[in-house]
């Protein structure tokens, strides 16, 4: 338990605390606070008040929130799956974990950053329903909306729903849920290149030989993001990918495609 | 010292709301999720929004902040702190990632033309003003070195590295100071 590292290094690494509770330690640093932070209490007590003080210097900051973003965070909360609590491990367990290994499954950090090994997907997930929500709060036609709401949500929760995300070649981000027993993918994109009105992006599921549409990608709005497009047809060995075609949408693809994700199996 | 020991009585109280709040919103509860919204959602929207400066990039983080609360809420452990202060925490890291993806995507230079003023701007939007004037009266308390350290490096979303760069200060200098200006907030605000 004792005698780790050498002492002026141990010193040195207790003197972080405060930058690390003001989150600023870069990421290397962080790492190695943090693995010394589970077996030191001083710093334990010494990261917690920090914490909370540094969290009196943001409450002050607050500001009012803009119209809509209650509305948005409680609606996406109606199609989010809460995470299961973590069930304990024995003490004497956690206190010997100090190869990170053991650790690194249930928490990250020692101040309770909930960030967990399928945070990014999960994190993404939540994503595209909130952008889901968003969807169906501008859209009048509120019945069609749920129910394709209902099906993005459908497509979310699957047992067997994986996540594919990569860049494109028009810039930002595209990204794809799939559920292989449902059938279907949920794409959406974030920050590609704004088209002329006489340009679009259309989506395909990439099979063995041939292209089938699978529908039109919308504009993205004001953040850059594009509402989710529920497409159904999915095939064992497709993958999914986008073309910049004319206006309207074509029943091949013209271009090459901006990206191309493979389907998890 | 600092504030009267009298101020921080329904503060503390509030704290405990809090708690309990989230333990219900771990279980699934929109009504208190949506009680917890009303008590923390402008400190979040307020400070991602004071870190990222952009408000538009700020709702999306903050929207993405309190989803995460909802989905996360079971992992909220109160002996380890105050519901208030894990949610800020999140919020903050969240806005600090932000900050450090940007940062790697462009060019540092944009940012550090925009030095911001340090502590007058502090309350700029506060609503709870009691709390805020404590707040104020405790950072005044600070030395100048350690006041700039932390504004900058909390609300700047500087590394401490980019802030001993800033203020043209020894690395471990910039380390102690925030360590020892933070030890003195916290005796100052009675944080436990």
């Amino acid at each position: 338990m004792r005698l780790r590292l050498p002492r002026p290094w141990r010193r040195d690494l207790h003197a972080l605390a405060g930058a690390y509770a003001l989150d600023a330690l870069d990421d290397a640093e962080r790492d190695r606070f943090e693995r010394h932070l589970r077996r030191c209490q001083a710093c334990q007590n010494e990261v917690r008040g920090f914490a909370a003080t540094a969290a009196a210097l943001g409450r002050a900051a607050a500001a009012e929130p803009p119209a809509g973003l209650k509305e948005r965070v409680l609606a996406a909360t109606t199609v989010t799956r809460q995470l299961p609590p973590v069930t304990a491990t024995p003490r004497w367990r956690r206190a010997a974990a100090g190869s990170s290994a053991a650790r690194r499954g249930t928490s990250r950090t020692f101040w309770t950053m909930p960030k967990i090994a399928t945070g990014i997907a999960a994190v993404a997930l939540a994503a595209v329903v909130a952008l889901a929500v968003i969807t169906i709060g501008t859209n009048n036609s509120l019945n069609k909306e749920r129910a394709r709401n209902q099906a993005i949500a459908a497509v979310l929760a699957a047992p067997d729903a994986r996540i594919v995300s990569g860049p494109t070649t028009a810039g930002g981000t595209a990204t794809v849920v799939a559920s292989h027993l449902a059938g279907k993918i949920v794409f959406t994109s974030s920050g590609l290149r704004v088209l002329p009105s006489s340009q679009v992006y259309e989506l395909w599921f990439l099979g063995p030989g041939k292209a089938r549409g699978a529908g039109l990608v919308p504009p993205a709005g004001v953040t850059g993001s594009t509402a989710p497009v529920l497409a159904s047809g999915l095939e064992t060995g497709d993958s999914v990918g986008v073309t910049v075609e004319p206006a309207g949408g074509t029943t091949a693809p013209t271009t090459t495609p901006i990206v191309v994700l493979a389907v998890p199996a | 010292m600092c504030a009267a020991r009298s101020e921080q009585e329904p503060a503390e109280r509030a704290d405990a709301d809090l708690d309990t709040l989230l333990t219900h919103v771990a279980k699934g509860d929109q009504a208190a999720f949506e009680a917890l919204y009303d008590q923390l959602g402008s400190s979040v929207y307020g400070l991602v929004r004071r870190v990222l400066r952009n408000p538009s990039q700020a709702e999306e983080v903050a929207q993405e902040v309190l989803l995460e609360v909802w989905r996360a809420a079971s992992r909220f452990d109160p002996a380890r702190g105050s519901a208030a202060t894990w949610v800020l925490t999140i919020a903050h890291r969240r806005a600090i990632d932000r900050v450090r993806a940007e940062e790697a995507a462009t060019a540092r230079e944009q940012r550090t033309a925009e030095v911001p003023a340090a502590t007058d701007e502090v309350a700029e939007t506060v609503e709870a003003s009691m709390d805020a004037e404590r707040l104020r009266r405790c950072l005044a308390g600070l030395t100048e070195l350690q006041r700039e350290s932390i504004t900058l490096a909390y609300y700047g979303g500087y590394s401490y590295a980019q802030v001993a760069a800033l203020l043209d200060t020894a690395l471990g200098t910039i380390k102690t100071r925030i360590r020892d200006g933070l030890t003195r907030l916290r005796a100052c605000l009675g944080v436990s």
